[in-house]
């Protein structure tokens, strides 16, 4: 147990600093958006490939974040039924949903996207607009942000056996979405953000 | 056993997916898992179906397109684009000073706090679409506030919650673009749509305050005497008469940023020399509105000079010449008004509406009696300058006002021009905000690093949601799911409006449970086609459905909105910061008792906008005809015939959707109103582009007889 702990931690630390460096994706695409705008209003010219690029930004920020959200628990559940559960039958839910939901799912677009990926590199593929980007690139996200799952799921596995048999303290202690607001928790800074 | 099995494949789908979802794995991969399991199902089971399951193994090598539809689609970029400006804006004091402001200016009147929060609630909702900033700065400034005064805590707590929810439904807000790419239509057009609604429905929140104060005064106060000055030797009476003029001006400077040739028909009217001067000076558009923003601010720092500091003749002197120009306005407005007395409406050619036409008839002129205003309130101020104090607190309520403005005008602004699409506005609001913490040296690295990672955060969860319903919907409409969903919804009784009614009933009850993401993402793309096939127009759909899960902010008891403000409100005894007094803590009870006469009123705007779809049908620039006394009859056109998108909406976006061929486009002159551009978004439309917005086919919009 106590090697695949370590493994889990491993996986998780990856997991965790790829999905906060891809964050700042997001800030370069906030900016290359905003100054595609201006150089069309201004200068009267675009570019395809730039305009390519804000979005190719933005996939890669959220595929390479999915791991860490997951890892994080803040991929949003409907809670209202779960919420009334013993933290036993969620920590099963929890199990029983990463074999059975995620696993499969991650594992059969891991391969799909194997074959996906590779065919648009072997073409050397491009995109259809005048003056666009190649598309491997971006595609090749789409595969790296499912292969992250993968792991993370493995991790994930790992860790909700644990806790189950008390190995570890739960990382990640449910806060429900939809508990009744008396138990909500003062807010300080930027928290909530989640649910706009 | 296989036969049953296999022909109610997709009513199956749907209990086991209802199923699924509820034991509580998260949704994004209970939607991908429950739409593998019933593809594997469905194949095996696919000899036994009579034809009504279309897939074979094959279809999953569409899965890596699907999912790549979601991501090259351009318009759900605005999603982390303005929730990352919203977190920006929430930490840079924007609000607060806001409602600070806002509160000093309402505050003389009864329930005054509670309308500067409903103001500052919608000025908020149109710079950014998340609602946690505006509730969580409102229960922390204005809450105290009103509890200091006496207001009603259910009346306080209720208006805090549900004006930081117009967030929702005033552009540019999250609700409208997701909800625009799932119904396969323009976020432009789901805007400009939404705006009316939003605006009736901020006067209304403003007109249950008006009520509230009628029949309970007690309820909501005004600020005593004492809260009232804006500082030593600024009181209240002069600084407003002060920054009258300073706000018209702004005011002018916003019209001219959202409908330039308004702003030119003004310029020519009040300041006939310069327009004279413009005209012969500059012949494009771009250089006028600077030179003309030029002018504007001219006018306000000469005008601040003399309320500062000029000797007190030469402000006299200008005092005089505003008065002169009060008198040249009301007799310009009285030529006005009786060069058009043959037009002036009687009670028997207008009927019930002889009220409103006279209205309508008086505020023609409109111009000139804001030049009476603004001149003569400047004219009494100037008598009085100058004045260090009134000055300084002129200058710091329209720099207060000014930044949201900037930001509404980087936003809404480009947007509605055609100078950017709604990303692009969003990632020009999102450096907006940049600056504006900046400047207020509120910017820090780990603010930064924290917004950036909360708003991939909300991507990654929002994004795989959308790829699950990718993947659930392969199999749904491959075991002919959407044509029985369809089925379903378009024999209900009713036509039409049984349809929405039902759908709007089944939404608001929806609400109390789900987000708006899972509501959106899961319900939306079933509702569509049932939509479109009763000739529905689906941005009027989209406005009804965006007002409708609104609620689902405040519904007690688990409503975000109310989650917030419970969050920052007093939960203990505490003593009052001013008057040192020992008050109450707001109860739970408070906050839901307070939400509920919100969630009515929602309600109503719900049934107003399904009566009167005019209010949204304008984005289409069709001309709206006046209301006429007489029965509602909806005609439904005979519809459809449209490509329906599948769940997820139309993501499949062609490549060569990418390019916004919006481009530049000069704004239209000499156009009074808001003249809003056709703004060509690369719009995500199913099947190459047949569900182009404003299309004549989608089914005209309901007329009323």
């Amino acid at each position: 147990m106590s090697a695949a702990l370590a493994l889990s931690r491993a996986i998780d630390s990856v997991t965790t600093f790829i999905g906060r460096s891809a964050s700042w994706l997001i800030l370069a695409s906030v900016l290359v958006s905003a100054v595609n705008a201006l150089v069309r209003a201004f200068l009267n010219t675009s570019s395809n490939s730039w305009l390519e690029l804000q979005w190719y930004l933005f996939g890669a920020a959220f595929m390479l974040a999915a791991a860490h959200t997951l890892k994080q628990n803040e991929h949003i559940r409907i809670d209202i039924i779960y919420g009334m559960f013993s933290r036993r039958r969620q920590h099963w839910i929890d199990l029983l949903g990463h074999l059975f939901f995620l696993m499969p799912f991650v594992l059969l677009m891991v391969w799909y996207l194997f074959i996906y990926v590779n065919t648009a590199f072997q073409s050397g593929e491009t995109s259809a607009n005048a003056g666009g980007l190649l598309i491997w690139p971006g595609k090749l996200m789409l595969l790296l942000g499912f292969i992250l799952l993968l792991f993370q799921g493995v991790s994930e596995i790992i860790k909700k056996i644990a806790v189950m048999r008390g190995i570890i303290p739960d990382p990640t202690p449910h806060v429900s979405t939809h508990q009744p607001i008396e138990e909500a928790k003062p807010v300080d800074g930027v928290t909530g953000a989640e649910h706009v | 056993m296989f036969e049953i099995i296999a022909q109610n494949m997709a009513p199956i789908m749907f209990v086991s997916l209802i199923i699924f979802l509820l034991a509580g794995y998260p949704v994004a991969f209970s939607l991908a898992a429950n739409g593998l399991l019933f593809f594997f199902l469905a194949v095996e089971l696919a000899p036994y179906a009579n034809g009504e399951i279309t897939l074979s193994w094959p279809f999953l090598y569409a899965l890596p397109d699907r999912i790549w539809g979601v991501m090259s689609n351009e318009t759900l970029l605005a999603i982390p684009f303005f929730t990352f400006m919203g977190l920006v804006l929430e930490r840079s004091g924007m609000a607060e000073e806001l409602l600070d402001t806002a509160g000093k200016l309402f505050g003389p009147v009864r329930g005054g706090v509670a309308y500067a929060v409903i103001f500052v609630g919608a000025l908020l909702a149109a710079t950014t679409g998340v609602v946690a900033a505006s509730v969580i700065a409102m229960g922390l400034i204005s809450l105290p506030i009103m509890l200091r005064y006496g207001y009603d805590r259910r009346v306080a707590s209720g208006v805090i919650a549900a004006s930081g929810t117009l967030a929702q439904i005033i552009p540019p807000s999250l609700v409208l673009i997701v909800m625009a790419d799932q119904l396969g239509r323009s976020v432009g057009d789901m805007y400009k749509g939404a705006i009316i609604p939003g605006l009736i429905l901020t006067a209304m929140y403003a007109g249950y305050i008006f009520i509230v104060t009628m029949l309970y005064p007690k309820a909501a106060p005004a600020l005593p005497p004492e809260a009232r000055s804006f500082g030593e030797g600024a009181p209240y009476g002069p600084v407003m008469r002060a920054v009258t003029f300073p706000l018209v001006l702004v005011l002018w400077g916003m019209i001219l940023l959202f409908s330039p040739g308004l702003a030119l028909e003004m310029l020519a009217l009040l300041l006939p020399p310069v327009a004279t001067a413009f005209n012969a000076n500059f012949t494009a558009q771009g250089p006028v509105i600077f030179a003309f923003l030029g002018v504007l601010a001219i006018l306000y720092f000469g005008y601040y000079l003399f309320l500062r500091a000029v000797p007190r003749a030469l402000s006299q002197g200008l005092a005089l010449v505003f008065a002169l120009f009060t008198a040249y306005s009301i007799y310009r407005a009285g030529i006005d008004l009786a060069s058009r007395f043959g037009e002036l409406p009687t009670i028997g050619e207008t009927g019930i509406w002889f009220l409103w036409e006279l209205l309508v008839w008086i505020v023609h002129d409109w111009i000139w009696y804001l030049a009476i205003f603004a001149t003569s309130m400047g004219a009494l101020a100037l008598r009085h300058a100058p004045s260090v104090p009134v000055a300084k607190a002129v200058a710091k309520i329209v720099n207060d006002l000014l930044p949201p403005l900037v930001l509404i005008f980087l936003v809404l602004g480009t947007i509605f021009q055609g100078i950017a699409t709604p990303t692009e506005g969003g990632a020009m609001g999102a450096v907006g905000a940049i600056l504006l913490a900046l400047m207020k040296r509120q910017l820090s690295f780990d603010l930064t690093r924290q917004a950036l990672e909360s708003a991939t955060r909300l991507s990654a969860f929002v994004l795989f949601i959308l790829i699950g319903a990718r993947v659930f919907s392969l199999t749904f409409y491959g075991v002919n799911g959407h044509v029985w969903v369809e089925h379903l919804l378009t024999s209900l009784p009713g036509g039409e409006i049984g349809f929405l009614v039902t759908v709007n009933i089944m939404v608001f009850l929806l609400a109390f449970f789900l987000d708006f993401f899972e509501l959106a993402f899961i319900i939306v793309p079933l509702l569509a086609p049932a939509a479109t096939a009763l000739g529905i127009d689906l941005i009027w759909f989209g406005v009804l459905l965006g007002i409708n899960m609104q609620t689902s902010f405040m519904h007690p008891p688990f409503g975000f909105a109310l989650f917030y403000l419970r969050s920052v409100a007093a939960r203990v005894p505490y003593l009052d910061k001013v008057t040192g007094d020992l008050t109450a803590p707001v109860t739970t009870g408070q906050i839901y008792w307070g939400a509920v006469p919100f969630v009515i009123i929602q309600v109503i705007m719900v049934g107003l906008a399904i009566m009167f779809p005019q209010m949204v049908m304008h984005y289409k620039g069709v001309p709206v005809a006046p209301p006429a006394d007489g029965g509602l009859v909806i005609q439904a056109p005979a519809g459809g015939g449209l490509g329906l998108p599948p769940l997820g909406g139309g993501l499949q976006g062609l490549p060569g959707q990418t390019a916004p061929s919006g481009g530049v486009q000069p704004p239209a002159t000499g156009l009074p109103g808001l003249t809003l551009q056709p703004l060509g978004l690369p719009s995500p439309a199913p099947q190459g582009g047949a569900a182009q917005p404003a299309t004549p086919d989608l089914g005209q919009p309901p007329k009323l007889n």
